[in-house]
């Protein structure tokens, strides 16, 4: 009986230890941090800087002049160390997939096409073992995004820590995502394995179905107790009254301004654009309709057989540069996320613009992006702390390691399911 | 007895057309007839080179019997003149599918399908359904009068033809396109064999790919030779019996493009065949190669449509290169003719035969010779299919196929009024017919005089009446011989047609009729001038003028001319050198010679060195990616459980955009593998990224590699229930499946041991050469390395240990993602790790992956390698290698080693690639940045001295793109307003390759 009970032990022992880190305590200690080179996240730097916070705000931030009260703080010296705040995903499937091939672990992609009732929010999984190795590369913010058909569903903002996804929430239901038909469609070839892109043949006939849904859903939102209830139509209200983004997918330049002149004619206030591969050729009209572009992973191919071959990784800055409010996330990824801050690495490499600017695309533009600039984005008195230590440059690989982490001030643990395999095989192999 | 003789040399003559229906019954009187002709003062073309003015053709009995300025005209002949009109050999099309049955290939399924394993071909015959050297065309010919007449009419008097069907498709067979049974046209039998990279209708799984295509032919090309040599008594087998008979043949190789003909030039070249190959018309892209294969071709006259571009967002879908292609393709066979490649002409691919002559007069617009033209359709094809002696030219004893035509046969307007074949009379246009055309004054008794026009073509003529300058009337109209009717309505608003018939008198015409309302009405039309000629001198200034530059490739960033190696010397660069020394600060490196041939400081630039400064930039190898799949055409066979015969070497695509794109990622060598879908797959190609350079030059033919796979691709576990039908479905099996091929392997190379060590080998039967199991042999002889696609550490325990008990040892394993966790077992067994830096969590068998993996193994003793197995990946593979030193704390020089000199020993290439060192290649990358950082970019990307990619000239090529792009639009508008026939543009991207892709199901997240 001794030896059952004393199995049962070591099981539960070993269960312990493979599971996630328990998501921090809320900050019961004011912290300030020295020494370091602060990143703003708003294009600014502060060398040799000093950041303090308390029950999660950040109550003084600036150079080593700054007077802060360090009575009962923890007082961390990060010389030669660089802060940043967090970095926000957006458009990811963070904690609503895990393992690819593996459909039970698949919460992303719904049956129908027009969707917008359905919610990343509650599927989100605080419990998946990507998450903590996101952390570890900055990753302090995500945006779960439903996908598949037109309209895929509402996506929400979350702090990549937390027991559930009531506690992990930052912003619920921000916005609703809309797959534009693209004005070139692919079709596959089965006999030699290649893609044909031409036109579009079926895209007025989509565009058609758009005018009558967002019409209905319109004349919907005008009524106050509408009868029957129609779970779709009400998921859209938030559109017409101003409170929700919509995040339209398009990709071509046409697609882009037949998207937002749409959006436009139904009274919708704030409308994103999500892959604007070609938004450079529409940059006036973006700037001058105010219209952001949350650009994918610059880590890809270019589009077209005679692109430059690093057009790519120059488009952000000269998106930037044309006056255009530009955000980049890793696509509809969940993983690869941890590579999100090299994009921004990328997009320094290949354009004329600092560093700093181009952090921006990972902190405060999304943050304004997504109505969160208020507590989060940038390092600012009177915002979250939600920020992080790096060795390095956290936008290049040579420095990006991360050695604290703090989410609403709270520490977070920064261990992952990676990190514990690497310590029990250095063990194994006595490696240090 | 006179009579008697007469009688016997007419059945002489008549050997070929006739005899075949000697044993036919007759409904009636026999009705046998000399068709002895003389065709007078027409102007003889006899072949390209000669000539006739006012020349006799006498033809009997099919045959030409003399031909000449004066031939004496026996009695008894029909004489015809032919004052101004020419007579030319007729057309020999080689490439025909006229009279075969209809090949109804079954549309491949969306989505997978259950593998067929077995051919479900009834018989005796072979393995697989694609090679059928059993098939006969003169077996399944049957004349189709519909499709020969409208071949005659645009000139072919003969075919080849066979059934397009297949890998090995037979033989086939020259028929003349008379109006007669298939006794009297088919004029030989097996005239020919036929092949193809195509499967064609066959349902059989194997092959899937191009490159098992290769293979199967291969393969059944050394099978024939066994089973001609012995084999026969072991098994019987109608198609290997077929395969010797046709092989002696006249062989005729269809392909698709330019690279398809130096693929099966290598094929020939194997077999000792120097076949005939169909080309797909854009070999002046590759013409120096083309013509190094010594290849003679079947080149069709298929000019692409051109590009629709009118609305600037379709126009966006066009590449440089289409548009190129669209502009310089009609010069295609100018080019030929040009290189000195022999050439025949094919109307293969042409919806409309008539398209034949339009794209013909425009390839001599293009420089093509009027000789070199004529050559294309009569003689050379008719040498190409071994017919001269019946064929091709107007020679004395060869078959009565001529043309009788208005006049220089490639003209615009010219008219082929009779196309005669095997000395039958076939009635294109009246060769009688009268030339109305000009203006008339033409009165009718009882209406306004009027005039008529007549213009157009003198085949077809067009009519019209002019009253006034605003009243013009199209009357119907029919001539017949000397004979015309006319009918019209003269005034549009009442009803009410005059009809008139009428007959030529001289230059006039005259007749009779009655006017609406019935009244008698004489009428006369006075010839008062001919027809003014149209220039044509206008339509000729579009064409040859601007025409572009060839670029190496043919896309819109390939070179205009192929780098060469240089003198090159760099000056005061940070040198990473991978050897002892480590990092060298302030350093000069000197390339000659294709080599690095000196390191130093100060060292002097020899004369005509271009001399870079490398002040503040590095200088390191160039970056070898052990696991790539760019640069192919098709990636995965995987029928069968097993397909070492396969060879990636044989689907390299040297057009490949993504080779530029990673010279401009640094990458000079990558090593192409066959995916991962079977245990035992294909054959690497490891290439030198040489853009702009044939496969054969981007290959490193002494790395000789094969890819294994283990795990969830293998044992088919994402695929459905539909994959349920291949072994293994476990990793069990899996491990079965290397014991038992090895097994085999060893047996068939202990029987050619044995074999080889016989003194007298005359009296025994060489063991069958299997090609599948030469490679594997070649591995347990230790003359081939496995790359091993590898997840967990069960299989990766299990592939080391069969190997130990086969004694051979398994090279490199790639992926290997969870090496770490048995990374002690691959140092003692000598095995490398070519590894992902970071990826996960995509399948069940990497959910334990960890981008420490690199660090563990790495500490452990094993050389790794970071890969990309992705092609946008590749560009960055010196950011990948710096995720060794975030995630585990590589030095940064070791690090650096995993993407050169690691992947150069597992490559065993080291003594070549991987450091900086005097003696090695000059394979070099100058770095703006320091190489680890996510800043750095080359400035220059050279392979063995020759500079592929230098960003300065990549900017101004950029530009000059653009411009080009945007010259080539216009010419393409001014087209289209010209009248020319447009097509929607279509973009066409070809696969991205990653080992997991059979057939483009991958799910959207499952990579590698």
């Amino acid at each position: 009986m001794k030896k059952i009970i004393f199995g049962l032990l070591a099981l539960c022992g070993l269960q312990a230890q493979a599971q996630n880190p328990a998501p921090a305590l809320p900050q019961a200690k004011s912290i300030v941090l020295t020494g370091a080179t602060i990143h703003v996240g708003n294009g600014q730097v502060i060398a040799n800087g000093v950041v303090a916070f308390d029950k999660g705000i950040i109550t003084a931030i600036g150079g080593p002049a700054t007077t802060v009260d360090r009575t009962n703080a923890e007082v961390i010296d990060l010389s030669g160390k660089h802060i940043f705040p967090g970095i926000i995903a957006m458009g990811s499937t963070i904690g609503i997939q895990e393992i690819a091939s593996v459909r039970a672990t698949l919460d992303f992609e719904e049956i129908g096409d027009m969707n917008p009732h359905v919610r990343a929010l509650i599927a989100y999984n605080t419990d998946s073992e990507v998450i903590p190795t996101l952390r570890s590369s900055g990753i302090l913010l995500a945006q779960a995004v439903p996908q598949g058909g037109f309209i895929s569903g509402s996506s929400s903002v979350f702090n990549t820590d937390g027991w559930n996804w009531e506690d992990a929430v930052l912003k619920k239901d921000d916005g609703i995502w809309l797959s534009w038909p693209a004005y070139l469609s692919r079709s596959f070839n089965y006999d030699d394995y290649s893609i044909t892109v031409k036109k579009n043949e079926k895209r007025a006939d989509i565009i058609a179905t758009f005018e009558t849904f967002f019409a209905d859903a319109k004349a919907y939102a005008d009524v106050e107790n509408p009868s029957p209830v129609n779970l779709r139509l009400a998921a859209m209200k938030g559109l017409f009254a101003g409170t929700q983004n919509l995040y339209v997918r398009a990709d071509y330049a046409k697609d882009i301004l037949e998207a937002v002149k749409f959006a436009q004619k139904f009274g919708i206030k704030k409308v994103v654009i999500s892959g604007g591969s070609e938004a450079l050729k529409v940059a006036d009209f973006l700037k001058e309709n105010q219209v952001s572009v949350v650009l994918g992973a610059l880590h890809r191919l270019p589009g077209r057989q005679d692109d430059d071959v690093y057009a790519v990784y120059e488009l952000p800055a000269k998106l930037h540069k044309a006056g255009v409010k530009v955000a980049i996330s890793y696509d509809d990824e969940w993983w690869r996320v941890r590579n999100l801050p090299f994009q921004a690495g990328s997009a320094t490499a290949f354009g004329t613009m600092t560093s700093e600017e181009a952090l921006a695309f990972l902190t405060l533009n999304p943050a304004q992006i997504m109505g969160i600039d208020a507590q989060v984005g940038s390092l600012e008195k009177g915002k979250q702390a939600t920020l992080l230590v790096s060795k390095g440059d956290l936008l290049d690989m040579r420095g990006n390691v991360v050695e604290h982490a703090f989410i609403k001030g709270a520490k977070i643990n920064l261990d992952d399911k990676q990190k514990r395999l690497y310590q029990k095989y250095k063990e194994k192999y006595g490696q240090e | 007895m006179r009579k008697l003789v007469w009688t016997l040399v007419g059945l002489l003559a008549f050997s070929t057309l006739s005899m075949a229906q000697q044993t036919f019954p007759r409904n009636g009187a026999y009705d046998e007839r000399p068709g002895r002709y003389a065709f007078i003062n027409a102007t003889v073309v006899v072949d390209p080179q000669t000539t006739l003015e006012k020349g006799t053709l006498l033809i009997e009995n099919g045959k030409i019997v003399e031909v000449g300025p004066s031939v004496r005209i026996p009695k008894g002949t029909f004489t015809i003149d032919l004052q101004g009109k020419f007579i030319y050999p007729s057309l020999l099309e080689l490439d025909s599918d006229y009279g075969m049955p209809e090949t109804k290939s079954e549309a491949r399924g969306r989505g997978r399908s259950a593998q067929q394993m077995e051919s479900s071909k009834k018989g005796a015959f072979g393995w697989n359904q694609a090679i059928q050297p059993e098939m006969q065309a003169a077996i399944l010919f049957t004349p189709d009068t519909k499709k020969s007449a409208d071949l005659r009419k645009n000139g072919w008097g003969t075919a080849l033809v066979h059934p397009h069907d297949g890998i090995v498709r037979g033989t086939g067979a020259v028929v003349t396109l008379a109006d007669e049974p298939a006794n009297a046209v088919l004029l030989r039998a097996q005239a020919s064999a036929h092949f193809s990279l195509d499967k064609g209708t066959s349902t059989q799984t194997y092959p899937g790919s191009l490159m098992g295509s290769v293979a199967l032919l291969r393969q059944a090309y050394y099978d024939a030779e066994w089973f001609a040599k012995g084999g026969k008594a072991i098994e019987t087998n109608l198609s290997l019996e077929a395969f010797n008979q046709i092989k002696s043949l006249p062989s005729f190789f269809e392909t698709t493009d330019k690279l398809g003909i130096l693929r099966a030039a290598d094929i020939g070249k194997e077999f000792g065949v120097k076949y005939i190959i169909k080309s797909g018309g854009d070999e002046f892209q590759r013409i120096e190669e083309v013509k190094a294969t010594g290849a003679s071709l079947i080149v069709p006259l298929v000019f692409p449509a051109t590009p629709d571009v009118e609305d600037p967002w379709d126009a966006e879908l066009v590449t440089v290169a289409e548009l190129k292609r669209w502009e310089m393709a009609p010069g295609n066979p100018a080019a030929l003719a040009k290189a000195g490649i022999p050439f025949a002409l094919t109307s293969q691919g042409l919806k409309n035969k008539a398209d034949f002559w339009t794209n013909l007069r425009k390839a001599i617009d293009y420089g093509l010779s009027k000789e070199k033209a004529l050559e294309a359709i009569t003689l050379t094809p008719a040498r190409f299919a071994a017919m001269e002696d019946q064929l091709g030219s107007l020679k004395k004893g060869k078959l009565a196929n001529f043309l009788i035509t208005s006049g220089d046969l490639f003209s615009a307007d010219n008219i082929i009024y009779e196309n005669w074949i095997q000395g039958k009379k076939h009635v294109v246009n009246d060769l009688n017919a009268p030339d109305l055309r000009g203006t008339y004054d033409f009165s009718v008794k009882g209406l306004s005089p009027m005039s008529l026009k007549i213009t157009g073509k003198l085949n077809k003529p067009e009519y019209q009446l002019i009253l006034n300058d605003t009243i013009k009337i199209t009357p119907k109209t029919s001539v017949s011989g000397e004979l015309i009717t006319l009918s019209f309505q003269p005034d549009k608003k009442t009803p009410g047609t005059v009809r008139l018939t009428g007959w030529l008198k001289g230059k006039n015409l005259l007749g009779e009729g009655e006017l609406s309302d019935g009244t008698p009405a004489s009428w006369t039309a006075t010839f008062k001038e001919a027809l003014v000629a149209e220039t044509t001198a206008a339509k000729k200034a579009e064409t040859t003028s601007e025409m572009g530059t060839l670029l190496f490739p043919f896309v819109g960033l390939g070179n205009e001319t192929k780098p060469v190696s240089e003198t090159i010397l760099i000056k005061n660069a940070t040198v990473w050198t991978n050897e002892a020394e480590g990092i060298v600060q302030n350093t000069d490196v000197l390339v000659q010679n294709g080599k690095i041939s000196k390191l130093g400081k100060s060292l002097a630039a020899p004369g005509g060195a271009r001399v870079i400064d490398g002040t503040g930039k590095h200088l390191t190898n160039g970056i070898i990616d052990e696991h790539s799949h760019i640069a192919l055409l098709a990636v995965n066979e995987s029928a069968q459980s097993s397909t070492a015969e396969v060879r990636m070497s044989d689907v390299i695509n040297s057009e490949d955009i993504n080779i530029y794109r990673q010279l401009a990622g640094g990458v000079t060598t990558s090593q192409l593998l066959h995916g991962s879908a079977n245990s035992i797959g294909g054959q690497s190609a490891v290439i030198k990224l040489k853009w702009g350079e044939a496969p054969a030059n981007l290959l490193m033919p002494e790395a000789k590699y094969i890819k294994f796979a283990l795990g969830e691709n293998v044992k088919q576990s994402n695929w459905g229930d539909i994959a349920r039908v291949r072994f293994p479905q476990t990793r069990m099996g899996v491990e079965q499946v290397f014991f038992d091929h090895f097994i085999r392997a060893k047996e068939y190379s202990d029987s050619w041991k044995a074999y080889n060590a016989l003194k007298n080998k005359a009296t025994a039967t060489a063991p069958r050469r299997d090609l599948e199991l030469d490679a594997l042999a070649e591995i347990l002889n230790k003359e081939r390395f496995i790359t091993c696609h590898s997840y967990v550490q069960s299989e990766i325990n299990m592939l080391m240990k069969v190997a130990d008990s086969l004694n051979f040892k398994v090279n490199t394993f790639t992926h290997i993602l969870e090496g770490y966790k048995v990374a002690d077992k691959m140092a003692s067994h000598g095995v490398g790790a070519s590894t992902f830096a970071d990826w996960w969590a995509y399948k069940m068998e990497v959910k334990e992956a960890i981008p420490y993996n690199a660090a563990l193994m790495a500490r452990e003793g094993v050389v790794v390698s970071i890969n990309s197995d992705d092609a946008e990946m590749a560009r960055r593979l010196n950011q990948e290698a710096a995720k060794t030193v975030q995630f585990g704390g590589i030095s940064e020089e070791d690090a650096w080693k995993m993407v050169t000199l690691n992947p150069a020993k597992l490559l065993h290439l080291d003594s070549r690639l991987g450091s900086v060192k005097a003696g090695k290649d000059a394979d070099l990358v100058l770095w703006n940045n320091h190489p680890l950082s996510i800043y750095a970019r080359p400035d220059f990307t050279m392979i063995e001295g020759a500079i592929y990619f230098d960003y300065e000239a990549d900017q101004k090529k950029q530009e000059k793109l653009a411009q080009e792009r945007s010259q080539l639009i216009q010419k393409a508008l001014s087209s289209k307003a010209g009248g020319a026939s447009t097509a929607r543009p279509e973009g066409r991207i070809p696969r991205m390759w990653h080992c997991e892709d059979m057939s483009g199901f991958d799910s959207v997240h499952s990579h590698d």
